[in-house]
């Protein structure tokens, strides 16, 4: 099923999108001046963007590339996440201009920090850069484990306390969660040199590999290495339970990211969570792990839902937000049917796109209020119109209201809940799904409509805040209506490498 | 060399004496003697894979295990001695854990006692190395998390960490023989760079805190 292509231009769009922000980042180490490290990271965002919509449209034609002997693998799936890093990482980059840019003014952060920054940032999008394209999935796991690593180094970045306490709390549940993740990668490669004693080493542990030897598998070995496997990642990719570093984690990193964490690191975690859910559907058939994913995504959602309503800072209520979202995602795919999967991988782009304005826009907001309290936020629109009228857009986009993208997945996701009779489920998920429309909508109104507590200077922040938050209103309101047809086309494909274990068991 | 009888032995032996090392980790109190505890365990933990490397006589086991040797029986206790000499905190040593250490020798005794339990359920064939390392890799993994989820002081916890990486890596070890050597190479570069990371971490928190006591660290929350 996977057909060896070999092209040189793929190859070298590959080995370029790795290569990019490796660059910058040196670039960025040995020229240390504030306007150069700004300019260097953003030409080189825009340039892996470019390079993952050019890989985008080979996929859309090709459906998966092989390259470089197996070393690295791309199919729609990865092209997915290819696309939403570089989407979010390029705006990231333009919002960092201007918000670490008022921390460097505020004398938060001084030139050290500042190089220190804008190195993490490259090498973040290197490593999450790296976990879509590698077929290995050591080296996936490596490159995810990278990602925690160059993280905390960012949310080190400021010596509060709370960044302290939040980088040493992740630092450690990732590592441990990401430990276990290997535990159950072992698993997997140990059942497939059982059955193939052949290959060597270094092919075993690729996922093409594996996917295709995966019926062969012991059934007990892969749904012990996939309870392993769905333990690690789903720490990683912000579980409930497991999801306990998270709200730290972000609310105090800087925001731009934030956006990161929370739009794009997550899914890549879950990325690697597929995977082996694909693995896992070819060997055993789908539903032993479409029944915990959907378990863990209602918990999640449940989790969410309720310290969503008790809570009161602005950026742990999106990072709750984030699990939330996770939850529906993981659920949507464990629904196992064609149209909840493709929900699921829309909702994805939808969530990073929206979850990215949200923290752009409340990293601009709080800058100004200067805090993070929902209480002491309000009436943002009369003192920041436009920051206002976005953080209102991205609201209202991310508890769910028509005619924004988030309600298009979600309803997608309801419906298939419904139509593969998981009743109860479904029942539940529209039960949280309501408790937080009710009360991230009312932190909403409050922050967006309340009277403005003291007499404050009126005014947005300049004109680089703004920009990627434009483009980002504009992408939710196109997703709202409709989704673009190579899009369409990309996920419908995506979709259907999850579903072919569930389709021929 | 030695007949088969001799090297099954030997392989339960050299897993004895890993077991006992990692008791050794779980007794110490003093920052110093943590860290003595813990290269004693991996130095040992490199000579089990040699042995490995001797009994299935694949040459790339030799390469990881010289690998280990040097990251992470020099280097690595090396940089957290280091800090540690720096810290701020007058007091080196574990004052008194959440679980204290007589009962978490009895923890840890039940820990390798469920890790044994555990690999006779697991559905993997017998080969004589997989056998003896299976339960001890779980152990050391289960008392690595004990470690950390019960020690108050910072630097235990990444100790605990470590310990769990070396159970890690005997799993990966016996069970792939030496995967690929690439993989354990970047594995090694990151807790290499983990362990620097949380270094800097346990120094900014010395710093901030006058301790590395993580009850400092309970801000964070949602009430």
């Amino acid at each position: 099923m996977f057909d060896t292509i070999f092209t040189s231009v793929e190859s070298a769009l590959v080995v370029l999108l790795l290569l990019t922000p490796v660059i910058s980042g040196l670039l960025v180490t040995v020229f240390k001046r504030k306007r150069i490290i700004e300019t260097t990271t953003i030409i080189s965002s825009f340039l892996i963007l470019i390079q993952g919509l050019f890989l985008l449209t080979s996929i859309l034609e090709k459906k998966s590339i092989i390259i470089f002997d197996g070393i690295f693998y791309l199919d729609s799936l990865s092209a997915i996440m290819i696309i939403t890093i570089s989407l979010v990482g390029f705006l990231s980059s333009l919002y960092s201009v201007n918000y670490m840019g008022r921390q460097y003014d505020k004398l938060i952060v001084d030139r050290k920090k500042l190089v220190r920054y804008y190195q993490g940032f490259n090498m973040f999008l290197f490593t999450m850069l790296l976990v879509p394209v590698s077929n290995n999935l050591g080296i996936m796991w490596i490159a995810i484990e990278a990602t925690t690593l160059v993280s905390v180094l960012l949310i080190m970045l400021y010596t509060k306390q709370s960044s302290i306490e939040a980088s040493w709390k992740y630092l450690l549940i990732a590592t441990v969660g990401l430990s276990l993740a290997l535990f159950g990668i072992i698993f997997f490669y140990y059942a497939n040199s059982v059955y193939d004693n052949s290959f060597n080493s270094i092919h075993g542990m690729d996922w093409t590999n594996m996917a295709e030897n995966a019926p062969q598998f012991d059934p007990n070995l892969v749904k012990f290495a996939f309870i392993f496997i769905l333990v690690g990642f789903g720490t990683k990719a912000g579980l409930a339970p497991m999801h306990t570093w998270l709200p730290d984690a972000h609310s105090e990193a800087p925001s731009p990211i934030s956006a990161l964490l929370s739009g794009v690191l997550l899914n890549c975690a879950f990325y690697g969570l597929l995977r082996f859910h694909i693995i896992s559907s070819r060997s055993i058939g789908s539903e032993f792990s479409n029944t915990l994913l959907i378990i863990l995504g209602i918990i999640s959602l449940g989790i969410a839902a309720t310290s969503i309503y008790f809570q009161k800072d602005v950026k742990r209520m999106l990072a709750f937000s984030s699990v939330e979202h996770m939850g529906i995602i993981s659920a949507s795919i464990g629904f196992g049917i064609f149209l909840g999967i493709y929900g699921a991988l829309l909702h994805v782009i939808n969530h990073a796109v929206v979850k990215s304005l949200l923290f752009f826009s409340s990293g601009s907001i709080s800058q100004k209020y200067q805090t993070k309290s929902i209480a002491d936020t309000s009436g943002i629109i009369k003192t920041m119109p436009i920051t206002g009228f976005m953080f209102l857009i991205g609201g209202l986009a991310i508890i769910g209201m028509p005619p924004f993208n988030i309600f298009m997945s979600e309803f997608l996701m309801l419906s298939s809940g419904f139509s593969s009779e998981n009743f109860l489920a479904s029942a539940l998920v529209i039960l949280f799904l309501l408790i937080i429309f009710a009360s991230f909508g009312k932190h909403l109104l409050h922050m967006v409509f309340g009277n403005p507590k003291s007499k404050m200077e009126k005014g947005d922040l300049g004109k680089l805040s703004i920009l990627p938050m434009v483009i980002l209103v504009s992408v939710i309101f196109i997703m709202g209506i409709y989704v673009p047809e190579p899009l369409q086309i990309l996920i419908e494909d995506a979709s259907k490498i999850i579903l072919v274990g569930g389709a021929n068991s | 060399m030695f007949d088969l009888p001799t090297q099954i032995d030997l392989l339960h032996v050299s897993a004895v004496i890993l077991l006992i090392a990692t008791f050794g980790i779980v007794v110490r109190r003093g920052f110093s003697d943590l860290l003595h505890a813990y290269r004693y365990q991996t130095i040992i933990l490199a000579g089990v894979v040699a042995l490995i490397a001797f009994v299935t006589g694949i040459w790339e086991l030799y390469i990881v295990s010289a690998l280990t040797l040097g990251i992470k029986a020099i280097i690595i206790p090396k940089v957290l001695f280091y800090v540690t000499k720096k810290l701020d905190s007058p007091i080196k040593l574990e004052m008194n854990p959440y679980v204290s250490l007589r009962i978490s020798v009895i923890v840890s005794a039940l820990l390798v006692t469920m890790s044994y339990f555990m690999a006779l359920q697991l559905p993997i064939s017998s080969d004589d190395t997989i056998s003896v390392f299976l339960p001890v890799s779980f152990s050391l993994f289960f008392i690595g998390l004990f470690i950390i989820i019960s020690r108050r002081k910072a630097l235990s916890q990444i100790v605990g960490l470590l310990t769990i990486e070396n159970g890690l890596f005997l799993f990966a070890v016996v069970v792939t023989h030496g995967f690929s050597l690439i993989i354990e190479i970047g594995l090694m570069a990151d807790i290499l760079v983990g362990v620097i990371i949380s270094s800097i971490l346990l120094f900014r928190m010395s710093q901030t805190f006058d301790s590395i006591d993580i009850k400092n660290l309970e801000s964070l929350r949602d009430d």
